[in-house]
């Protein structure tokens, strides 16, 4: 593993049922400092369950999971925050009701002191809100109005704002680029290309084939809750992608394992 | 970083400002939802006034609106406790049966059992607290509050026959607990309070201004604030000044108000509490502990019921086996909705309350005055229910159509 940086986050034989249905089967996943992971799959293939399962809003039923060399069990959203991991999840988590500025900073509000209630120090938060807003260009009529009224591309970039906030090591992204249109792809794919610049590990779902190219360092391929095959930078074309996602054929697994 | 990167306007349909084109209407159906909420209540407010007072002009006299305020207070406090549930999602039907239970148990302790009023005005609460403890277990076990709150209210009843002695009712007429709402502030005291209130309103308000954007005039975004609200709160003092002074259930009330408006608007807990309404899912993945909040907002529903409940006991001078029934639990709840509290969680301030209870409390007030039948009473509490509702719905879904969203 020539470009590898250090472990971040390592999973073992994951398995994960949602009553019959099996969602992850030992699933085995690694991923490095700087490192830009793609999952693909098709749907109900688990990607989004796998994300769940690492950023602790749903627990394995086996299997172990480490951070940094270090087991851990990731109970709660909260406990996978304070480990460095963040989700930008499929649907968002954004609250429609609040604005722009408290959605950023939802769970993580900077506060004064608990003597008089914890204030929200509003101006602090809007004034980092504008640059990390601005970083990646996106653009806000106002700070105030609640999320709910903007367009699906604003959402999507407050969403991934987020990720920014709080700093962490680790970013998820479950489809960032779904609901954009031609310019704002560009600009998440930048941004991914970005937290990788800035030494996070960055894990990252997407339908779009031509994206996960263009940024992937290593391509993890899931089919029916397994992860079936796994590529490393130009180690294949998209004929074999296309046959591991639909397992058209027996992928070819890589016998040296990543590259 | 990437402020070479313009967005051609023609390219990235999502990224343009789509607002810029939407027609009037959703773009005020988008303001009143937000802070301009209360604009429309005040407005139907005006508009009751106006009417009553060309009806009979003994509807707007110092007198009358203190009967008005000692009508609407016991509504106004219930109807705080049930926007901190309904804020969450959830919503109470007990909060008004408990009232009278509570208003009970510390009339048992302070002229039964003699305890001083203190002692059992915190018997009543840890009462109230106790109880809507309990059904707050439940709901964050899953089951539904509407129910736990239907059976919760069936129990009071018959908990509030336990309570009271054999002869179903406490007279407390010349004891110390009537003295709750029989007590009135002379005006130099409310005058004093009402300004150093306002003062540090308007010094909060420069403070976050020069804070905020340095440099540009104050005139507007603090003199118009400062304005308004110098207008409302010296006026109320020195309406009720006129009459016997400010009732102290009505300091009560603007106190509860204040720390529930600093907590929801301005504190890490109100922020959470509105993310816990507004989708509970995203909250819980951002780490809010949810069923905290909703634990938290239950409890101050028990607090409110229980000064709710000793409020109406002092000012009715007794509590009976009717404590607590009637229309109050209907009149909260109406109170708080036709405020500007969303049924659907996470939207309305906590001045709902207030407004909501002053809208529905003219109502009753001026039908009474003018001598017109109770059912016009009923006919026109309900309509205007239904029209609250109706715009949280509008509000809710963003249009004016029906089946958009
Ligand atoms: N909460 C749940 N309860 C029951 N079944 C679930 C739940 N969440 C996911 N599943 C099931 O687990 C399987 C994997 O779902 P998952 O959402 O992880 O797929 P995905 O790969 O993200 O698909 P997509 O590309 O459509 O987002 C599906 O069969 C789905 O029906
Ligand atoms: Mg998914």
């Amino acid at each position: 593993m020539p470009e590898a940086g250090e472990l971040l986050l390592q999973l073992s034989q994951v398995s994960k049922y949602f009553g019959g249905v099996r969602a992850l089967h030992e699933v085995d996943l690694e991923l490095h400092r700087g490192e830009v992971v793609a999952l693909v799959g098709d749907n109900g293939a688990g990607k989004s369950t796998l994300i769940k399962v690492i950023s602790g809003v749903e627990h394995p039923d086996s299997g172990t999971i480490q951070v940094r060399g270090e087991s851990v069990r990731l109970e709660t959203p909260r406990a996978a925050q304070s480990a460095g991991i963040h989700t930008v999840h499929q649907d968002l988590s954004l609250c429609d009701n609040l604005d722009a500025v408290r959605n950023l900073f939802l769970g993580q509000e900077i506060t004064g002191g608990l003597l008089r209630g914890r204030p929200v120090s509003r101006h602090r938060m809007e004034v980092e809100a504008r640059q990390v807003l601005d970083s990646l260009a996106v653009k806000l009529r106002s700070l105030t109005t609640p999320v709910g009224g903007l367009s699906g591309g604003q959402r999507q970039g407050i969403a991934i704002c987020r990720a920014l906030i709080s700093d962490p090591s680790l970013v998820l992204l479950d489809e960032p680029t779904a609901a954009l249109g031609v310019t704002q792809r560009a600009e998440v794919l930048d941004l991914i290309l970005r937290l990788k610049a800035q030494d996070r590990g960055v894990l990252v779902i997407s339908h779009d084939l031509k994206d996960v190219q263009e940024v992937a360092d290593r391509v993890v391929v899931m089919r029916l809750g397994s992860k079936v095959a796994e590529f490393g930078r130009g180690d294949y074309s998209s004929s074999d992608l296309i046959a591991a996602i639909t397992g058209a054929h027996e992928a070819p697994r890589t016998p040296e394992g990543i590259r | 970083m990437s402020t070479q990167q313009i967005q051609p306007p023609t390219a990235a349909p999502a990224a343009a400002p789509a607002e810029a084109g939407t027609p009037m209407l959703s773009r005020m159906v988008e303001g009143l939802s937000g802070r301009y909420r209360s604009i429309p209540v005040l407005l139907v407010l005006a508009l009751i006034w106006v009417y009553f007072y060309s009806q009979n002009s003994a509807f707007l006299t110092s007198g009358n609106i203190t009967t008005l305020t000692l009508q609407i207070v016991t509504t106004a406090i219930l109807a705080l406790g049930v926007v901190f549930v309904l804020l969450v999602g959830e919503i109470d039907l007990s909060s008004a049966m408990l009232s009278g239970v509570c208003a009970t148990v510390t009339a048992q302790l302070a002229i039964k059992s003699e305890w001083p009023l203190w002692v059992a005005i915190l018997g009543g609460v840890a009462v109230g607290v106790a109880f809507v403890g309990a059904e707050v277990l439940a709901i964050i076990f899953g089951v539904p509050s509407l129910i736990v709150t239907l059976g919760g209210m069936v129990i009071l009843q018959g908990l509030l026959l336990v309570v009271l002695p054999p002869e179903f009712a406490i007279n407390v007429a010349g004891t110390d607990y009537a003295k709750i709402s029989s007590t009135y502030i002379p005006s130099g005291w409310s005058l004093a309070l009402g300004a150093a209130g306002w003062l540090i309103f308007c010094a909060t308000r420069y403070r976050t201004h020069r804070e905020r954007e340095s440099g540009t005039s104050p005139l507007v975004p603090v003199g118009v604030p400062a304005l308004v609200s110098g207008v409302v709160i010296f006026g109320s003092i020195a309406v009720l000044s006129e009459g016997p002074g400010l009732p102290l259930p009505v300091l009560i009330l603007v106190g509860m108000l204040l720390i529930a408006a600093y907590f929801t608007g301005r504190t890490r807990y109100g922020t959470h509490l509105y993310a816990v309404g507004g989708n509970r899912e995203a909250a819980q993945r951002a780490g809010i502990p949810v069923s905290r909040m909703v634990i938290y907002s239950f409890l101050v529903l028990g607090v409110c019921a229980a000064v709710a409940g000793m409020v109406e006991a002092s000012r009715l001078l007794a509590v009976s086996n009717s404590s607590g029934g009637g229309p109050l639990m209907l009149n909260a709840i109406a109170a708080a909705v036709v405020g500007g509290v969303s049924l659907f969680g996470g939207r309305g301030t906590v001045w709902a309350a207030l407004l909501g209870a002053l809208v529905i409390g003219s109502i009753n007030n001026g039908v009474q005055l003018l001598g017109l039948s109770t059912e016009v009473q009923s006919f026109a509490t309900g309509g205007v229910l239904i029209l609250a509702v109706a715009i949280d719905v509008v509000i809710t879904r963003g249009s004016l159509l029906p089946n958009r969203r």
